[in-house]
């Protein structure tokens, strides 16, 4: 499809929405071409950051009212073809669009190229964004409003009703969810549509099983039909917070611990699982790259709509496309039907997420899949002290640590409860312990003390003297 | 206006810092007017700023103040590859409106210092960003897309592409400021050259280097005048267009040009074209309006734009093989007119040419300048 916003007036054409002619002050229309056809065609055999696997072609497509458009193939066409779009003929298939201006649109052919979505006038709809914490839209660690907007847009057109709708999100585990939805500009969207805010944390929840593991997830979850909307962003945990990630976090607090602890890898599929009825429409609108929301990830601008009736598809899709590490919950990425864009003509490399990095260039991490809190706390600890360097030491967190994982390394600091027990059970001595439960200003100062100093320092009075007088210092001033 | 002194660096992939560049231009410009730094009023300059050599230096006016101990009114008037030319017209307006008596202008660009791949990406955010960015529109991808329509409509061939690019770099063999002075380039090097976007190859391409050049615009009076001055914009994007083989922008700027210079495009007697991409020399033939649309491949064919040519075109060897560093390379075209004018061009001069014209042009046709100079000799 070409669109271009037309003056109903005089008739002139815009390529980008706007609202009014600045020349008439007329009124502006959507034109949108639907028979396209193959007027020029240009093999480009040099690569460039963004399109890095050549040869490929570009078209010149121009519809029924002669508008013109450039479109990226890797397939040979000739000039004077027809140019269709094919729609999906798998139920798991996964629809990729990229967002022309126009971000109502994209949503809505993301949906069409899966042959629409089943919704009824009288179905109850839970749809879940992600928002992890406080964070404006630009930065890209939400889902952005303004998707959110122009989804509740189309599933009203699609018939749905607004007190059928509930946006319901809980923020990571420490962070408060009504001033993340708040920053995020969420719940402007939602009080501008008339849709009910829930935070998912205050429940209530409901135990399900599956495959013999318990989970507690919020209960209208399991009576409502499931519109999935993350925003696609890397993971240095995972390889990214996507589609099923996104999913966590319709489960308890004590579940999502549950769920690392047991090794995520293989609880998400198995959440996923209990979850039957998600349409997942991701935003990918900016995205995130680099080593994600907690650590300095930045927006990747990947100007992308994806959709599908299978999350893992998706995240599957997704790291093709932005040639990321496919995550160990996905079994079979190879077969996946793709449809509104070709894979290779997509593919683009947006920053890796390194796993063992942290802000810091002195602390390195060893993950055994530790829970969003200790990430967290890892990532704060670090992130304060990178103007002072050290020796070199390495954190380890979570609870599936294996001895492998630890061999041949120096310096290890335990951080939080899982990996202390863990690495007491392997009969591994770290040179500290930091207890996720004690005062962070003590955290950090022994954190501090390891960095620069010799040997196996630990917290003093006078440290936690100090820290209390800090932190009683900071609240005055406060 | 007059111009009374020009300057530039070779075009070439020199280590020099940018600044260096500016001040080997500005001083060889300052010593060709026999003038001081003490008898420049205004400066006029144009870079797009390039990330990727390094520098990291933005506000290029203030460093250009810092370098040379100048305070006075400095502009910076990026416009893509229309940089140079987009100067010189700012320059020549402000001059007129103004009680400026000599106007520095400058063009400059350094980008040969990182890999080819990192500066296609760069060159590339000159693009529309959502349909021609993230669909892989490179720039010579965008000219293929408007070559191949030239082909169709008009039945150019890929031949006359070659006969571009051979004649420019026969005249770049003589220009000793060239990046490919003294190199030999035949026809059939470039006929079986990579295809970079078909139908274009390499050699149909103008090759990126570092470089400044200088003018002084200066209201006393000089051997050069500039006698028409226009600039014109379009849609950024060949697709937004009604027609891709033809350039709007290089149509009317011209048209002004001549009206204010009260001349015909059948009184220029030298050219120098903005070559891009060979086959947009060809279409600037028609657009103006040197021959009738369709016709560019006629003059080329008959050698009408070869040196020794009715018509003169590029005898500085064109962006194609004296080197194209964006923003100097307008302020570097007016160098070879006045250069030609003076008949100071060595090897390749041409013989005494009256009016002599500049087409500098911005995207796939976006933006272009049209100055039409005179020869008071």
């Amino acid at each position: 499809m070409i669109i271009r916003w037309v003056c109903e007036k005089c008739s002139k054409k815009w390529i980008y929405p706007i609202e009014k002619c600045v020349y008439c002050k007329g009124d502006i229309t959507k034109q949108k071409g639907t028979k396209l056809k193959v007027v020029g065609i240009t093999k480009v055999t040099i690569q460039s950051p963004m399109h890095p696997i050549v040869p490929y072609n570009i078209l010149l497509l121009q519809d029924e009212f002669g508008n013109r458009v450039p479109r990226k193939t890797m397939e040979d066409c000739k000039i004077g073809d027809n140019f269709i779009l094919q729609k999906a003929r798998t139920k798991d298939a996964v629809s990729v669009v990229k967002i022309k201006y126009d971000i109502y649109e994209a949503i809505k052919e993301s949906i069409e190229l899966l042959n629409g979505i089943e919704l009824s006038a009288n179905d109850k709809i839970l749809v879940k964004p992600s928002i992890i914490t406080a964070a404006y839209p630009y930065q890209a660690v939400n889902t952005n409003p303004d998707f959110l907007n122009a989804l509740l847009t189309v599933l009203f057109e699609l018939g749905v009703k607004k007190e059928n709708v509930i946006v319901a999100e809980q923020a990571l585990i420490g962070s408060d969810a009504m001033d993340a939805a708040s920053k995020s500009g969420i719940l402007e969207i939602c009080k501008k549509n008339g849709v009910e805010f829930a935070d998912i944390s205050k429940g209530p929840f409901e135990e399900v099983e599956s495959d013999g593991l318990k989970f507690k997830i919020f209960k209208e979850a399991l009576n409502r039909k499931i519109i999935n909307v993350p925003i696609m962003k890397t993971n240095f945990q995972l390889g990214i917070s996507g589609a099923m990630e996104n999913l966590s976090r319709l489960a308890d607090e004590k579940t999502q611990r549950d769920m690392y602890f047991d090794n995520i890898d293989v609880t998400l599929p198995q959440l996923a699982k209990l979850l039957p009825d998600v349409f997942t429409i991701a935003d990918a609108s900016n995205g995130m790259q680099g080593q994600g929301p907690l650590a300095l990830g930045e927006p990747a601008f990947l100007n992308l709509v994806l959709a599908s009736r299978n999350p893992a598809n998706l995240d599957a899709v997704f790291c093709e496309a932005a040639m990321l590490k496919v995550p160990s919950y996905i079994q079979e990425a190879k077969k996946i039907e793709v449809v509104g864009n070709e894979i290779e003509a997509l593919k683009y490399p947006i920053k890796q997420p390194i796993s063992d990095a942290t802000p810091h260039p002195d602390i390195k991490v060893i993950d055994g899949k530790a829970c969003p809190a200790c990430l967290n706390l890892m990532n704060n600890l670090a992130s304060k002290l990178v103007g002072l360097r050290g020796r070199q030491l390495s954190i380890v967190m979570g609870s599936m640590l294996t001895e492998g994982m630890l061999e041949r390394k120096e310096r290890l600091v335990a951080l939080g409860e899982c990996a202390i027990k863990k690495l007491s059970e392997l009969k591994i001595k770290p040179i500290a312990k930091i207890d996720e439960n004690i005062d962070e200003v003590e955290q950090l100062v022994l954190l501090k003390k390891l960095l620069v100093t010799e040997g196996t320092p630990r917290i003093t009075h006078v440290d936690k003297v100090k820290s209390k007088m800090k932190k009683l210092l900071s609240k005055v001033i406060g | 206006m007059f111009i009374k002194g020009v300057g530039m660096t070779e075009f070439g992939i020199q280590e020099a810092a940018t600044s260096h560049l500016v001040y080997e231009a500005t001083l060889e410009a300052l010593n060709n007017a026999d003038m001081s730094m003490d008898d420049i009023d205004a400066i006029v300059v144009s870079s797009i700023e390039i990330m990727s050599n390094g520098e990291r230096q933005k506000h290029s006016g203030s460093v250009i103040s810092s370098l040379f101990h100048i305070k006075a009114p400095i502009l910076s008037v990026p416009a893509g590859c229309a940089g140079g030319g987009t100067a010189l017209w700012t320059a020549n307006r402000l001059q007129k409106t103004s009680n400026y008596k000599n106007v520095l202008v400058i063009g400059f660009e350094k980008m040969i210092s990182n890999t080819s791949k990192n500066l296609t990406d760069e060159i590339l955010m000159g693009g529309e960003r959502i349909y021609e960015q993230s669909e892989g529109l490179i720039f010579p991808a965008q000219n293929a897309l408007v070559a191949q329509q030239y082909m169709l409509k008009y039945g150019a061939t890929t031949d006359d592409f070659a006969l571009v690019a051979y004649k420019n770099h026969q005249n770049a063999f003589l220009n000793p400021k060239a990046r490919f002075y003294k190199k030999e380039v035949t026809l059939k090097q470039i006929k079986n050259s990579p295809v970079v976007a078909s139908p274009l190859r390499l050699f149909d391409c103008s090759i990126s280097c570092n470089g400044a050049a200088a003018l002084i615009l200066s209201k006393d009076k000089s051997s050069v005048e500039i006698v028409g001055s226009a600039e014109e914009n379009d849609c950024l994007s060949t697709f937004e267009r009604d027609e891709m083989t033809s350039f709007w922008v290089t149509k009317k700027a011209s048209e002004i040009a001549y009206k204010e210079a009260g001349i015909t495009p059948a009184d220029i007697d030298i050219a120098e074209i903005h070559d891009a991409f060979t086959p947009v020399e060809l279409i600037s033939y028609e657009d103006l309006g040197f021959c009738r649309k369709g016709e560019g491949k006629e003059m080329i064919r008959k050698g009408i734009t070869n040196i020794d040519g009715k018509l003169p075109v590029n005898t500085s060897g064109g962006l194609k093989a004296k080197g194209h560093p964006i923003s100097a390379t307008g302020v570097s075209q007016i160098y070879e007119i006045v250069k030609q004018m003076r008949n100071e061009a060595g090897d390749r001069q041409v013989e005494k040419p009256k009016y002599g014209l500049a087409l500098n042009i911005g995207g796939v046709g976006s933006t272009a300048t049209v100055h039409i100079l005179k020869n008071l000799n």
